[in-house]
């Protein structure tokens, strides 16, 4: 180019700064909507993100089942081989055993629920900075939709914000951005659900003079248009009240365990999908 | 082909970031590797080819982990922009030098980012900056010197024939 090193920084800088300004803009006005080259990103890496867990999977057993036993007497050796051999077929057993008592839960909770729904596995887990998603194996060929509601057999999980044509980024409510009407379970007392990170949930703008305890259910509460109400979304676990504020803060430990989520349940339902 | 490599390297390297330290650190802190890799490309490579790599690298990652999209494409274009600036000036090749700057630049994201989720969600992320923030960027920091060696070897490999870029080294 003919331009200074320092003018072609300058345009360049404004390009770039101009470009993913509009990007954040629009991204801020329609939420709902995930671009094509969005899609494409999340359905291209969704199969990788599943390689590179299974590949790290196999790696820990690979190394509680074998090199951690090197070094021990040929004999030995070979009955722990075939020790491990008959583990892997039991492990396989409780596996497949594990798998339909899930499977079970869910068709129970389905038959339950009044709602389509749709049973999903977890794909991959994505817990970076601020945020705090999981991707699901179901997208809009299946009709899933933004913002639909998503559960495990024992709570609440999150919410859909991102869709491809065969995979979903699901919101976790313990992300900062996730915030669900709630009501504590005990005494109707209302609030805001709101992510907290690795730390959990806090019920915010629930009032002192509430009774809330250690150990109290928070549900949803309906409103808010996403989550129906009456699902579980955690407990009480810390209750504090300080002289100067008029709300209590309260820390709520979500039902469910999200590292070792592996089916989940989307409830196909929202405005779109009434449309 | 010559373009496509980087490219899926890039993928990779966003996929590998947002899924192994997860699992290492159990979701506490994350290892910002794609970081690292925009401050190099800002001290050694060409503006435009910099610039895209640092576009592509913060587009992925917005798809893949950012609610609000293009703050990360925004966050990068403006860290490729800074080192670019910074290494016109200085003689970027000092290994303390490039931490102290990985780690100035993670700490300026990271305001940013609570700045942003401020002003667009209302949400005060404030309370995470020593328990998460500071230390991410120590973390990237001490491993930036070790990470330009494995981006500057690549790189080499990458460019096998085009060994312009590889000398400055």
């Amino acid at each position: 180019m003919l331009l200074p090193k320092k003018y072609q920084i300058i345009i360049l800088a404004s390009i770039l700064v101009i470009l993913s300004l509009v990007m954040v803009s629009y991204s801020v006005k329609h939420p709902e909507k995930s671009g094509f080259f969005r899609r494409l990103v999340l359905a291209t890496v969704a199969p990788l993100e599943g390689m590179v867990n299974a590949s790290i999977k196999e790696l820990g057993d690979l190394w509680t089942r074998y090199i951690f036993l090197i070094g021990l007497e040929e004999e030995n050796r070979n009955l722990k081989k075939r020790n491990d051999q008959l583990r892997g077929r039991v492990i396989q057993y409780q596996e497949g055993y594990l798998e339909a008592q899930r499977l079970r839960k869910i068709l129970e909770l389905k038959e339950q629920i009044k709602y389509r729904t749709a049973v999903a596995n977890v794909l991959g887990r994505n817990q970076f900075l601020s945020s705090r998603t999981i991707v699901i194996n179901k997208g809009t060929s299946q009709g899933i939709l933004v913002g639909m509601p998503v559960v495990s057999t024992q709570a609440v999980v999150g919410r859909i914000i991102e869709t491809s044509w065969n995979v979903s980024k699901v919101l976790l409510i313990i992300d900062e951005n996730s915030n669900i009407d709630a009501i504590v379970q005990g005494n109707r007392a209302q609030g805001i659900l709101q992510g907290n990170g690795p730390r959990g949930c806090n019920l915010k703008y629930v009032h002192k003079m509430d009774d809330v305890r250690k150990g109290d259910a928070v549900i949803s509460s309906g409103m808010g248009g996403i989550f129906p109400k009456g699902l579980l979304l955690g407990v009480v676990t810390g209750v504090s009240k300080k002289d100067a504020d008029l709300f209590q803060k309260i820390e709520v430990t979500p039902s469910v365990d999200f590292a070792k989520l592996e089916e989940v349940m989307v409830f196909l339902i929202g405005k779109e999908a009434d449309r | 082909m010559r373009y496509f490599f980087p490219l899926l390297l890039a993928l990779l390297l966003v996929v590998f970031q947002i899924t192994v330290p997860d699992i290492i650190f159990s979701g506490k802190i994350g290892v910002e590797l794609s970081l690292v890799l925009v401050i190099y490309a800002g001290f050694y490579l060409g503006f435009i080819e910099g610039a895209i790599l640092s576009f592509i690298l913060g587009f992925f990652l917005d798809c893949l982990t950012g609610t609000i999209s293009g703050l990360f494409t925004l966050l990068y274009g403006m860290t490729f922009i800074v080192a670019a600036l910074f290494s016109l000036r200085v003689y970027a090749e000092e290994f303390s030098l490039i931490a102290v700057f990985t780690f100035a630049c993670s700490l300026m994201e990271s305001v940013l980012i609570i700045f942003f989720y401020r002003l667009i969600y209302g949400v005060n992320m404030v309370h995470d900056i020593v328990s998460v923030f500071i230390p991410q960027a120590l973390l990237v920091g001490i491993l930036s010197p070790a990470l330009f060696k494995i981006f500057h070897t690549i790189e080499v490999l990458l460019n096998a024939g085009y060994t312009k870029s590889a000398e400055r080294f």
